[in-house]
C-alpha cells in the first residue's frame, strides 16, 4: 500500500516539477479555466507588494484572499510551489486514512443476493490508492497547482475537515469547517452532511423530539460559529481593519468581477441591467444553498455521500469555479466505484467533460485572440461543460439510490411466487 | 563769387557723399552685426495638415502652400517635417490628379513636383505629433521622421484643421489640447530643443490654441479669435471644394514677395489679412518672445540660415571682444531652467520595510492552534513533545 502510493507521489511530483520549470507555467497561471479572480497567484504576489508599500492589500479590486491566507504566503512567497505542492498531498493522504473508516458502518445487514453489491475488502484496499492517484495525476489537478491557484489550499482544507469528520471528532470537525467556510463562503453547506454524520457515529438519531439530537446540534454549531467568529477577529487583528469582509465576502457573493471562467454568473451578470442585477445574484446565490435540505432529507442515512453531492454542487454553483475545484469531486470518484453497474450516463459525461476541455482554450482563443468568436461560443462551452457536471452528479445520485433500493429490496425483484418480475415504470 | 558757389557746392556734395558712405556703411555694420549676433544656426519646420477627406482639401492646400514658401526661401527637405493627414493629390475624386491648387484660376500647383511628405495619413495622430516635438521617438524611426533641432535652432509649427475652443481635432478622431501643446513646448524648451519658435494655426478659434503657452521665446499667430471661425477663401467649381482658407491664403500671397535677402519683419506678418479680407482677426502672441517683434525677420523663421553672403563692400568690423561684451549682454535676457541638482539624480529610494505581521496576532494564532491540538490530541501527549 504505502509503496504504490510512494510512487505515485514520486511521479506527480516530478510532473509538477516539470511543469514549473517549463514555460508553460506562465502560459497556464494565466488561463481563465484555471485561475479566478478569488485565487489568482498573482493577485496574491500583487497583494502582498501592496501590504510591503504600507497600502491595505484590499484596496482596489486585486486581492481578495483571506488575511490567514496573507499570513501564510507572507513568510513562504518564494517558496510557493512547495506549499502548493505540500497541500495536495496533504489531501491525498487523507484518503487513505478515511476510507478505512468508511464502510465500518456498513454492517452485513441486508439480504443475501445482494452480496455481489457489496463490495470485498480486497477492492476496498485499492481504493484509498485510487483516490490519490485521481487527485494527483488529474490534469486538472496538475494544472491549478502549476498555476499557482490557492484553490489548492481551500481543497486542503476542506479534505481537512472530512478526515476530521469521518475520524468522529467534533471540535476539529467544526474548526476545519469554519476554516473552509472562512476562505470561501460556500463550505457553509458542508455544515448539514457533517452534522449527520458525527450524530450517526454516535448513534443519535435525527428526531427533532428527541433533546439528544438537538443537544449535539447546538454544540456543534456553537463550535463552528464559535471558531468562525475567532478566525474572523483574529483576520482583523492582522491588518487592523475589516476591510476584508467586503474585499472577499462581499466580492464572492455580489460577483463584480464579469471575467470569463468555466461557471454560470459571468454571461448573465455581463448583459443583466443593472435595476435586476440584484434579485438574479440573490437568485443565483440561493441556488448553491438551496439543495441542501433535500438532499439531507433524502441522504440522512448517508452523509458521507451528501458531502460529495454539497461538494460537487458548490462546485458547479459557485461564483468563480475553476478546475480545481472541480479535481475536488472528481478525486472522490473512485469510492464510489461500486455504483459502476448502475451508472447510465458515462460515456456521454465523459465524451462532454472531455471534449468540453478540449474546447475551452479552443474558444477562447477564437474569442479573443483571433476574433471570430464571441462570447456565446465560449458559454455555450461552459454551459454545456457544467450540464456535463450536472449529469455526472445526479448519475451518481441515481445510482446511488437504485443501490440503496436493490439493498432494501433485493437485486432481482421476484414475484410472490419465485418468478422472475420486472419493474415496469408507467 | 562763383568760384565760392562752386566750392560751397562741392562741399555741400562732398558732405553727402560722405554721410551717404557712412549711412551704408553704418547700415553694412548694423547688418553685419545682426548677420553676427542673429540667435539661431538652424531652421526647422513641422509643419502639420491634421484633417482628412475630400472636403478637407483646403486644409492639405493650406499646408502645401506653406510648404512650398518654406522650401522656396531655403529651408532643406531634411530639415521641413511635413505632416498630411490624407493625399488629395492623388484622390479619387480629385479631377485634376497629381495636383493641389490655390486658387481656382490654378495659377499655383503648391504640389509640386518635389513634395516630401514625412508623416502621411493614418501617421498623423497626437502621439507623432508630440513625439516629432519633443523627440521621444522609437530609435527606428528614420531621419526623415524627427526634429532634428538644437538649441540654435528657429523652429516654425504650422497647424491646420479642425479646431475649437482649446482643442484642435486630428483624423476626426482625437484631438490635441492647447494645453498639451504648451506642455510639449516647454519640453521642448527645457530639453534645448529650439532657440526660439514661431507658431501658426489656421483653425477656428485658433487663438485658444496659444492661450496657454508659458515657454520663452516662443512667438504665435492665429487665423481667429476666440468664438470666431476661420473661413474659406473660394471653391473652385471644377473641383467641387473650397482651396484654401482665407488666411494661409493671404499668407501664401504675402509670401510670395519674401525672397531669401527681404528685411520684411514680424510686424508685417501680423498685418497679414486684416479682418476686412479674413472676416476673422487674426491674432499673434509676442509676450513669450524676447526679441522685439520689429527686429525679428521673416527668414529668421520661414527661411533657412546662410552662412555666406557674397558681397563686394569692404566692412569695418568692430573689435571682437567688444562684440562679444555686447552679446553677453544681450543673451543674459536668456536663461535656462536650472538643472536638477545632483542629489536628486543619484538620489536613492530608501529600502522599503517589509510588512510583518503584528506580534498579538501571532500570539493568538499559534495559541489557538496549540489549544485544538491539545484539546484535540489530550495533555498527555505533551510528554511526547518535550
Amino acid at each position: 500500500m504505502a509503496a504504490p502510493l510512494t510512487l505515485v507521489l514520486i511521479l506527480s511530483v516530478t510532473i509538477r516539477a516539470v511543469l514549473f520549470r517549463s514555460s508553460l507555467a506562465e502560459l497556464i497561471s494565466e488561463r481563465v479555466e484555471v485561475v479566478s479572480p478569488l485565487n489568482a497567484w498573482k493577485r496574491v504576489v500583487e497583494g502582498l507588494a501592496l501590504l510591503d508599500l504600507g497600502v491595505s492589500p484590499y484596496s482596489g479590486d486585486v486581492f481578495h484572499e483571506t488575511p490567514l491566507v496573507i499570513y501564510l504566503f507572507h513568510f513562504v512567497v518564494d517558496y510557493a510551489e512547495i506549499v502548493f505542492m505540500v497541500s495536495t498531498f496533504e489531501f491525498s493522504g487523507k484518503y487513505n486514512l478515511f476510507i478505512k473508516q468508511k464502510y465500518a458502518l456498513e454492517a452485513d445487514r441486508y439480504p443475501h443476493d445482494c452480496l455481489e453489491l457489496m463490495r470485498s475488502p480486497k477492492e476496498m484496499h485499492y481504493i484509498p490508492l485510487k483516490v490519490a492517484m485521481f487527485y494527483l495525476l488529474n490534469p486538472f489537478t496538475i494544472l491549478s497547482c502549476v498555476a499557482k491557484s490557492t484553490c489548492g489550499l481551500n481543497n486542503a482544507v476542506m479534505a481537512l475537515f472530512i478526515l476530521s469528520t469521518l475520524k468522529g471528532s467534533a471540535l476539529l470537525s467544526a474548526i476545519f469547517l469554519a476554516l473552509a467556510t472562512y476562505q470561501s463562503i460556500y463550505p457553509l453547506t458542508l455544515f448539514a452532511p457533517g452534522l449527520l454524520f458525527l450524530l450517526q457515529r454516535l448513534y443519535i438519531p435525527v428526531n427533532p423530539c428527541r433533546s439528544r439530537f438537538w443537544f449535539f446540534t447546538v454544540q456543534y454549531s456553537v463550535m463552528f460559529i464559535g471558531s468562525l467568529l475567532v478566525i474572523v477577529c483574529l483576520s482583523f487583528f492582522l491588518l487592523g481593519s475589516w476591510d476584508f469582509i467586503p474585499s472577499v465576502y462581499g466580492f464572492i457573493l455580489s460577483v463584480p468581477d464579469l471575467t470569463p471562467n468555466i461557471g454560470l454568473f459571468w454571461y448573465f451578470f455581463a448583459e443583466m441591467f443593472e435595476h435586476f442585477r440584484f434579485f438574479f445574484i440573490c437568485v443565483f446565490q440561493i441556488n448553491v444553498f438551496f439543495y441542501t435540505i433535500p438532499l439531507s432529507v433524502k441522504l440522512k442515512e448517508h452523509p458521507v455521500f451528501l458531502i460529495f453531492m454539497q461538494i460537487a454542487i458548490i462546485s458547479i454553483f459557485k461564483s468563480y469555479p475553476t478546475v480545481g475545484d472541480i479535481a475536488l469531486y472528481m478525486a472522490f470518484l473512485p469510492v464510489w466505484s461500486h455504483l459502476y453497474r448502475f451508472l447510465r450516463n458515462i460515456f456521454l459525461v465523459s465524451c462532454v467533460l472531455l471534449a468540453c476541455t478540449a474546447l475551452f482554450p479552443v474558444l477562447w482563443h477564437l474569442w479573443i485572440y483571433a476574433g471570430s468568436a464571441n462570447s456565446n461560443f465560449y458559454y455555450a462551452i461552459t454551459l454545456l461543460f457544467n450540464v456535463g457536471q450536472i449529469l455526472l452528479v445526479s448519475d451518481y445520485f441515481y445510482a446511488y439510490l437504485r443501490r440503496e433500493h436493490h439493498l432494501s429490496q433485493g437485486l432481482y425483484l421476484r414475484r410472490k411466487d419465485g418468478s422472475e418480475a420486472t419493474l415496469v415504470l408507467k | 563769387m562763383v568760384l565760392l558757389f562752386v566750392c560751397f557746392c562741392l562741399f555741400v556734395c562732398f558732405s553727402l557723399l560722405v554721410l551717404l558712405e557712412l549711412s551704408l556703411m553704418l547700415a553694412l555694420l548694423t547688418k553685419a552685426t545682426q548677420f553676427f549676433s542673429s540667435g539661431h544656426t538652424n531652421n526647422w519646420a513641422v509643419l502639420v495638415c491634421t484633417s482628412r477627406f475630400w472636403f478637407n482639401y483646403r486644409h492639405v492646400a493650406n499646408v502645401l502652400s506653406v510648404y512650398r514658401s518654406v522650401k522656396r526661401l531655403g529651408i532643406p527637405d531634411s530639415h521641413i517635417v511635413l505632416m498630411l493627414a490624407d493625399d488629395m493629390a492623388c484622390n479619387h475624386r480629385n479631377p485634376k490628379p497629381a495636383t493641389v491648387f490655390s486658387h481656382k484660376n490654378m495659377e499655383l500647383n503648391v504640389y509640386g513636383d518635389d513634395v516630401e511628405v514625412d508623416y502621411r495619413g493614418y501617421e498623423v495622430t497626437v502621439e507623432n505629433f508630440l513625439r516629432v516635438l519633443t523627440g521621444r521617438l522609437p530609435p527606428s524611426t528614420p531621419r526623415s521622421k524627427r526634429l532634428l533641432s538644437d538649441d540654435r535652432s528657429n523652429i516654425l509649427i504650422y497647424l491646420t484643421g479642425h479646431g475649437g475652443n482649446g482643442f484642435l481635432k486630428f483624423q476626426d478622431s482625437e484631438e490635441i489640447s492647447n494645453v498639451e501643446l504648451a506642455d510639449a513646448f516647454e519640453q521642448m524648451w527645457q530639453k534645448r530643443r529650439y532657440n526660439e519658435l514661431l507658431f501658426i494655426i489656421d483653425t477656428c478659434q485658433g487663438a485658444s490654441m496659444y492661450e496657454r503657452f508659458y515657454s520663452p521665446n516662443i512667438m504665435a499667430l492665429a487665423s481667429s479669435q476666440v468664438g470666431e471661425d476661420s473661413l474659406s477663401h473660394q471653391p473652385d467649381l471644377a473641383i467641387g471644394v473650397h482651396l484654401m482658407d482665407r488666411y494661409t491664403f493671404y499668407l501664401l500671397e504675402f509670401l510670395e514677395d519674401i525672397h531669401p535677402a527681404s528685411q520684411a519683419n514680424m510686424n508685417d506678418l501680423f498685418k497679414v489679412c486684416p479682418k476686412s479680407q479674413c472676416v476673422s482677426t487674426p491674432g499673434h502672441r509676442t509676450d513669450l518672445f524676447l526679441r522685439d517683434p520689429g527686429s525679428v525677420l521673416i527668414t529668421d523663421f520661414f527661411g533657412s540660415v546662410r552662412k555666406v553672403e557674397i558681397t563686394r563692400e569692404a566692412i569695418n568690423l568692430t573689435n571682437p571682444t567688444e562684440l562679444s561684451l555686447r552679446n553677453e549682454l544681450k543673451s543674459e535676457a536668456l536663461f535656462y531652467v536650472d538643472q536638477l541638482p545632483v542629489a536628486d539624480i543619484i538620489h536613492q529610494k530608501p529600502k522599503q520595510k517589509d510588512w510583518h505581521p503584528p506580534d498579538g496576532f501571532i500570539l493568538g494564532l499559534w495559541s489557538l492552534i496549540l489549544l485544538v491540538f491539545f484539546k484535540t490530541y489530550g495533555i498527555k501527549h505533551l510528554k511526547h513533545i518535550f
